[in-house]
């Protein structure tokens, strides 16, 4: 037969958690920086391109610059050039990547015929998309060229003093081989950089995340010593923005703990109030026994005597309703056994029993040590009201039947109860045996605030025929 | 036996104080803990019933100060206090029982009783000197089988040295525990009633040891 109340640990709240704040930081940061990282590597490349581009072109104007300074007119008033005058060897170098070519434009500024060409063009020539040019301007092409080579092209048409009426188209082309090379190179340290770059931005950001949350790690370590009750509240001091969230959780903590011990100091001052006076009318009904008034003091007796069980039992239930599993509570069992049995052997005395407590390694039971030692007392006393000449008290730590609770069992080798009668006695102000002193309210009690730990009561027969009883309580 | 009576519930007390005194008890009383623990610093008391909830200084410290004072006599608590944590409270400050109102005289008058034995290192309620015996329980003498009546005094002085077998006890030491201390106390009545006692059971039953006091011997 077991007696247990509702689970004290319901209610805790919660639920699964809504992800993790390290991850949700992580990704975030690595996100940002991937994306930021790749928006530079775009920009920083397109930058790059631009100026070496521009360079290219630069020093491409310039040749076209020198062409036009040699343009001069043969007999024949076709275009010359002095091939000595043109100081870059790649001009004489068949295929170099540097060419020339000067074409005639025809009248209406619609096609163009090749006149003449350098020498690096041999048997080709540089073909260019026929495009209105006003003359002197500089236009610009990327365009195919010879061998399939890329070509970055210039084009401008001048007349020349001697012949006004004719137009001559100068082409001036270079290839981009060696730019597109040299830009591709850059591309790839570029990109090689960024990623180192991208992976010591990601292992600060752990670095960080680990710095930044590790007061949070303190909390929930905090936390966890609460839970496991080797703190009674959470410790500090925590950064400014953590520590009122501390600050407040402590308050509520100690709240608690107060409106707890101002209802086991109103529970003790009541006693007080109400016992005195039973104690008074209790004592003059006794004196007044064997007189005329006999009749009355019997019925004075009687109810001083029901008035003290129901005083005792909402005392209990006062005491108890101030009870909680509150975060941070333990206390050892053994201790406590000890301390009440050396209360047994003096309150028992002229029993002359013996009280033995079994070795055991250090338990603890998760709540507050009154109640503990509320439930052991009154099984204790029971056990010496009816023991004959020992009671044995063994406490077993977590691992039993029920899981998480710890167990004491205390046996006597008295006369024992009917197993049918192990249940009733558990009932409130059931006394098998009234010959014996107490209220009958002690195994009740035990039995209930056990029930509100989410612990049990069970009472047994023993192998001697005497009663063992076994509690079972919540371990931290 | 002198028995100090700490409570501060002025009926309580006298309906107590009653009690103890018509179970053969000398009773002292204090009705604060400062009197309390000046009365069990200075006094010879068999026996301290002692309330907790006192004014001016609470039972618990009178009690503590006792014992570290080395006062070593036996304490029982009587209070309305009765959780588990508290009695517990209390035996380690020393206390020797620990009852709780409301209670049965009797079950005060026992367990004072069987604190006194103890005190003395008897284990049994009902005291035997040889042939003469003395039931505490009940307060009946007997010698040789045969009922004895004695005055409360001649029974007073008589519990004490039978609580005392073999040991020398002076006359002060009688006039202290036999008592109260507002009693007009005169030794020359302790020799009084060792003579009756002496004439009641046997002449060599108390013998007197010259100078400094009596002893009980067993015969």
């Amino acid at each position: 037969m077991t007696v247990t109340g509702g689970p004290a640990g319901e209610g805790q709240g919660g639920g699964a958690p809504a992800g993790s704040l390290r991850v949700r930081l992580f990704a975030a940061t690595v996100i940002g920086l991937a994306v930021a990282l790749a928006l530079a590597g775009v920009v920083l490349h397109g930058l790059f391109r631009e100026h070496v581009l521009q360079q290219f072109q630069i020093g491409l104007g310039q040749q076209l610059d020198q062409l036009t300074a040699r343009l001069a007119v043969d007999a024949q008033g076709r275009p010359a050039i002095d091939p000595q005058a043109l100081s870059d060897p790649r001009w004489q170098q068949p295929y170099s990547g540097l060419y020339w070519q000067i074409d005639e434009v025809a009248p209406g500024g619609q096609g163009h015929v090749a006149v003449r060409r350098s020498r690096s063009l041999w048997d080709d020539r540089l073909v260019v998309p026929g495009d209105v040019l006003i003359d002197g301007a500089l236009h610009v092409h990327e365009t195919g060229g010879p061998r399939d080579s890329h070509l970055l092209l210039l084009e401008r048409t001048v007349r020349l003093a001697e012949q006004p009426e004719v137009r001559w188209r100068l082409l001036v082309g270079a290839d981009l081989k060696d730019t597109q090379a040299a830009l591709e190179r850059f591309g790839r340290v570029l990109g090689v950089s960024l990623a180192v770059l991208f992976v010591l931005l990601v292992l600060a950001a752990v670095a960080q995340l680990w710095v930044g949350l590790r007061p949070l790690r303190r909390l929930q370590g905090d936390l966890q010593a609460l839970q496991d009750a080797r703190a009674t509240t959470l410790g500090g001091p925590y950064p400014s923005e953590i520590q009122p969230l501390v600050d407040d959780f402590n308050r509520v903590l100690e709240q608690n703990r107060r409106v707890v011990e101002r209802a086991r100091t109103q529970a003790g001052n009541l006693a007080h109030a109400l016992k005195t006076p039973l104690a008074v009318l209790d004592q003059a009904a006794a004196r007044a026994a064997v007189g005329p008034e006999a009749g009355l003091a019997r019925l004075v007796g009687e109810q001083v005597g029901l008035a003290r069980r129901q005083v005792d039992w909402h005392l209990a239930r006062a005491r108890m309703s101030a009870t909680r599993q509150m975060p941070g509570q333990r206390c050892e069992v053994l201790a406590c056994v000890r301390g009440l049995v050396r209360v047994m052997e003096k309150v028992h005395a002229a029993r002359a029993l013996h009280v033995r407590v079994e070795d055991a390694p250090p338990t603890y039971f998760a709540g507050e040590e009154q109640d503990l030692q509320e439930m052991l007392g009154n099984l204790l006393d029971n056990a010496c009201k009816w023991a004959r000449r020992e009671v044995v008290v063994t406490v077993a730590p977590p691992g039993g039947a029920r899981p998480g609770c710890l167990c004491v069992r205390i046996e006597d080798d008295g006369p024992g109860i009917d197993a049918a009668r192990l249940t009733e006695v558990l009932d409130r102000g059931i006394r098998l045996d009234e010959s014996v002193p107490g209220s009958g309210l002690g195994l009740a009690i035990v039995s209930e605030l056990s029930g509100l730990y989410g612990g049990g009561l069970q009472l047994q027969r023993g192998a001697g025929g005497g009663v063992v009883a076994v509690l079972e309580l919540p371990a931290p | 036996m002198r028995v100090l009576l700490v409570e501060d519930e002025p009926v309580l007390r006298g309906q107590l104080r009653l009690s103890l005194e018509e179970a053969g008890y000398v009773v002292d009383e204090a009705d604060n803990g400062r009197d309390a623990h000046f009365l069990g610093g200075t006094e010879a008391f068999d026996a301290v019933v002692l309330d907790l909830g006192l004014p001016l200084l609470d039972g618990l410290s009178v009690l503590r100060r006792w014992r570290a004072e080395g006062r070593g006599m036996p304490v029982l608590i009587l209070t309305a206090r009765d959780n588990w944590h508290e009695k517990v409270t209390g035996i380690d400050a020393g206390a020797d029982d620990y009852l709780t109102k409301p209670f049965h005289t009797e079950e005060l008058l026992a367990r004072l009783r069987a604190l006194i034995r103890r005190a003395g290192g008897l284990a049994s309620p009902v005291l035997t000197c040889g042939e003469l015996v003395l039931d505490t329980r009940s307060g009946r003498v007997s010698f040789q089988g045969t009922p004895v009546t004695l005055t409360s005094h001649e029974y007073k002085v008589l519990a004490y040295l039978m609580h005392r077998p073999g040991q020398l006890v002076s006359r002060g030491e009688l006039t202290e525990h036999i008592y109260a201390q507002d009693f007009d106390r005169d030794s020359n009545t302790i020799e009084v009633f060792v003579g009756r006692l002496r004439r009641k059971l046997a002449a060599d039953l108390i013998e007197t040891v010259r100078g400094q006091g009596y002893r009980l011997v067993p015969r």
